[in-house]
């Protein structure tokens, strides 16, 4: 379990994300699911950026945007602290 | 060694009693080496019927026929198939089974449920007093005892609050004449004291535990219910690791010195964060059969404890496991309501005793 997140977290080859803690399950995109998998790795931001824009084939613009809002739904549902 | 096992709670209608899923635990993984033995208070309790899962079915007056009528039953069933065990099931049973206890046991047959100290000091009556003295957290309480008292305590909580009934029935009240309506009626139904509680915004969480006669929490499987019914009652559910949830059960049921399976109500506010107890209740669940999935077979660690062994704590639930509740339409010969119906007792299984 990686330390960023405030519960064990599993997420199946379809992107179905479960909780452990909680028993809430949701569904990541594939940006989303390529998101968690690196962070989950301890992977830092400024990497993850660099894999969104080659996987993508987006702007460093796009992919801030997308990483900023993945982390904003991860802590408005509670699943990191910071 | 072969044991034969009695169990009751047998009816799994739209508000299933744990009776089968207790005894569905008994057989996992494998069909239960001695007999199992239904305890039913009617010959339509649907269990009985569910072929393979009983090799013996008899009727047991209700509780409120009285201790010595059970006894005399439950005797005479001892007589013809000889029980190693009872588990009891059900909440308005478990005070008849407290006072039978020592009777039983003399008798031969063991029991393993909590006695009635502590399952006095955990009634919805006292369950917030208790708290208060223990430090165990709970939602703002009052416990109305005299009409008089209502408005005053209803000002003191605030809205919304929810409203109970001292055994059954919650409503939640967003006004005072919600509080008004529902108080007469719950007054009326189940008598006095009726209790307020602060309704807070929050997540339920279940967890069914077995602690020894030393209240050590033996083994816990977490859950948080995924479907209810219109009656609130569990119809899908996932196994949960939660390490807050086991370590608040152990400490509550350490505090209270329980003895034997229960099941302990969590919430948590989800906006502070904290957990707090909204109730004990004194039997397994009905969804039990879920633990055999989280590999914590409680049943029949209740049994191993009843007959005096001393079973070591398990490791962790299995999180992430789920189970989704299936109505079926059992079909059964009439001949066997009628031996239910006139003689009492059906049997599936040869006339032996062992």
């Amino acid at each position: 379990m990686s330390e960023i997140f405030s519960s064990e977290l599993t997420m199946s080859k379809n992107g179905f994300l479960f909780d452990h803690g909680s028993g809430l399950t949701y569904t990541l995109n594939t940006t989303g699911q390529l998101i968690f998998n690196l962070l989950e790795s301890g992977k830092k931001s400024t990497q993850i950026l660099e894999k969104l824009m080659t996987e993508f084939d987006v702007t460093e613009d796009t992919a801030r945007k997308d990483l900023d809002d993945f982390y904003r739904q991860l802590k408005e549902l509670g699943l990191i602290d910071q | 060694m072969r044991l034969n096992v009695a169990v009751t709670g047998l009816h799994a209608a739209d508000n299933p009693a744990p009776g089968i899923g207790v005894i569905r635990c008994l057989h996992h993984p494998e069909k239960w080496d001695g007999k199992i033995i239904g305890l039913a208070y009617d010959a339509l309790d649907t269990g009985i019927y569910d072929e393979g899962l009983l090799d013996h079915a008899y009727l047991i007056p209700y509780p409120n026929s009285g201790s010595q009528a059970l006894l005399d039953r439950l005797l005479y069933i001892h007589e013809q198939r000889h029980i190693d065990v009872i588990i009891p099931t059900l909440d308005s049973e478990l005070p008849v089974f407290q006072k039978l206890e020592p009777a039983l046991r003399a008798s031969g047959i063991a029991t393993f449920i909590p006695p009635k100290p502590v399952t006095d000091l955990i009634s919805k009556a006292n369950l917030a007093e208790l708290c208060k003295d223990e430090d165990i957290p709970f939602p703002e309480t009052r416990i109305i005892r005299d009409p008089a008292e209502l408005m005053d305590a209803v000002n003191e909580i605030g809205f919304p609050l929810m409203i109970k009934g001292i055994y059954y029935e919650a409503y939640t009240c967003n006004s005072a004449s919600d509080v008004l309506q529902h108080f007469d009626q719950l007054r009326l139904k189940w008598g006095l004291p009726v209790i307020l509680q602060k309704k807070i915004e929050s997540e339920e969480f279940d967890i069914c535990c077995v602690c020894d006669r030393d209240s050590e929490l033996l083994g816990a499987v977490p859950i948080r219910k995924t479907r209810l019914t219109d009656k609130g009652k569990a119809w899908a559910a996932v196994t949960l690791k939660n390490k807050r949830l086991l370590e608040l059960s152990a400490r509550i049921l350490k505090q209270v010195h329980w003895t034997g399976p229960c099941e302990v109500e969590i919430l948590k506010d989800v906006k502070t964060g904290r957990y707090n107890l909204i109730e004990i209740n004194p039997r397994f669940p009905a969804w039990i059969y879920l633990c055999t999935g989280a590999d914590q077979n409680l049943p029949k660690m209740v049994v191993e404890l009843a007959l005096g062994k001393k079973p070591a704590a398990l490791e962790p639930a299995k999180s992430g496991i789920c189970f989704v509740r299936h109505a079926i339409d059992l079909v059964c010969p009439l001949e066997y309501i009628e031996n239910l119906t006139t003689l009492g007792e059906l049997h599936y299984s040869p006339d032996n005793k062992h």
